[in-house]
């Protein structure tokens, strides 16, 4: 049982953002697709041979390579998606500062 | 007593007249408080002449965040009750003089009016009826309570619930299944009564298309499983 190890970091990820999610610290709708990783994770760390299979089904020789590959999307998907939101944020904030400035004046 | 009717409205611009005059005439005891979600058609410009109070969002926040704006608005005016009524024609003034005689009774929080809980002629659209079937299970199931249209947005809520709902983070981005679930859990009691409903007259429906349906019922069974192991049972707190 080499793999212990693993499930033991898969679980404590996946225990740590259901409970930040309990302590209302981390929204339910954003950690959706960290409970689908980390769960993803726990999968892979209890059959690490799955990843063998799925290798040899699409044809990759170096199932490893499978590994790293499907990691990196992830992280660019999670990556692209905060950029949209930051971007979408910092719109609003715009907004609402030059609201707010515009309110403040006409107070005076 | 102090009633405000909250109306969020997107976009609405054939159907919030129709509404206003509507409640207007067979509701005049109660205010009138539209919160126009930052619509692209004339929606402002028609409640504005109608003289309703409108507050206009300063961007596109969807429905769940513009009720909030208007129970914010309650809470801070000192209203007893909210009846959350919808701009697109769908329910029907007279109705709401229902939920307010059953909340006023005290006995209930939240009233919910129901499409379902008697046949009152209302065509539903497959894949709704679908839903709410699985989400009325699902609460009875963990609350051990029957409410057979937990999607309906045609609720009344009193002072105690208005000031719950107002404080940041205690409105969801969709108010349904999982709020309901998450307000029995803490003790506020809901009673469900059969009210009629017209079908949309005109306009687009939020809830259109297929992968919007299936996305929100994924969404709605992740956040009522983070609530069902997150929310304390309590014990019912009594009313006053």
């Amino acid at each position: 049982m080499r793999n212990i190890y693993f499930v033991i970091i898969a679980l404590f990820i996946l225990i740590y953002i259901v409970m930040e999610v309990r302590k209302k610290r981390f929204s339910i709708k954003e950690s959706f697709w960290w409970v689908i990783s980390s769960i993803i994770m726990l999968i892979l760390a209890i059959f690490p041979y799955s990843i063998d299979k799925i290798a040899k089904l699409l044809n990759i020789s170096y199932p490893p390579s499978l590994l790293f590959v499907l990691c990196i999307l992830f992280l660019l998907f999670i990556n692209f998606r905060n950029s949209k939101k930051i971007a979408e944020q910092q719109e609003k904030i715009i907004e609402l500062a030059q609201n707010v400035a515009i309110l403040k004046n006409e107070k005076k | 007593m102090k009633v405000l009717f909250v109306i969020p409205a997107y976009n609405e611009e054939e159907n919030i007249g129709k509404v206003l005059d509507e409640l207007r005439k067979d509701a005049s005891f109660a205010d009138i408080l539209v919160i126009d979600d930052c619509s692209k058609d004339r929606t402002k410009e028609i409640v504005e002449k109608k003289k309703v109070p409108c507050i206009t969002n300063i961007f596109n926040m969807r429905y769940a965040m513009a009720i909030q704006t208007g129970i914010k608005y309650a809470y801070e005016n000192g209203y007893d009750y909210v009846i959350q009524f919808d701009a697109d024609g769908q329910h029907i003034a007279k109705e709401a003089i229902k939920l307010l005689d059953e909340i006023k009774k005290g006995k209930a929080d939240i009233v919910i009016g129901s499409r379902y809980l008697v046949d009152t002629g209302y065509p539903c659209p497959f894949f709704r009826r679908i839903g709410t079937k699985i989400f009325s299970l699902l609460i009875k199931l963990f609350c051990h309570k029957t409410i057979a249209d937990p999607l309906s947005g045609f609720q009344c809520l009193n002072a105690r619930v208005i000031e719950y709902y107002s404080k940041m983070g205690n409105y969801p981005e969709y108010p349904d299944a999982n709020l309901v679930i998450e307000m029995l859990k803490k003790g506020y009691n809901i009673v469900e009564i059969p009210t009629k409903m017209r079908l949309r007259e005109a306009g687009v429906s939020m809830h259109g298309g297929i992968i919007k349906p299936i996305k929100y019922m994924i969404e709605m069974f992740y956040s009522i499983f983070f609530i069902l192991i997150s929310t304390p049972r309590q014990k019912k707190v009594d009313n006053k």
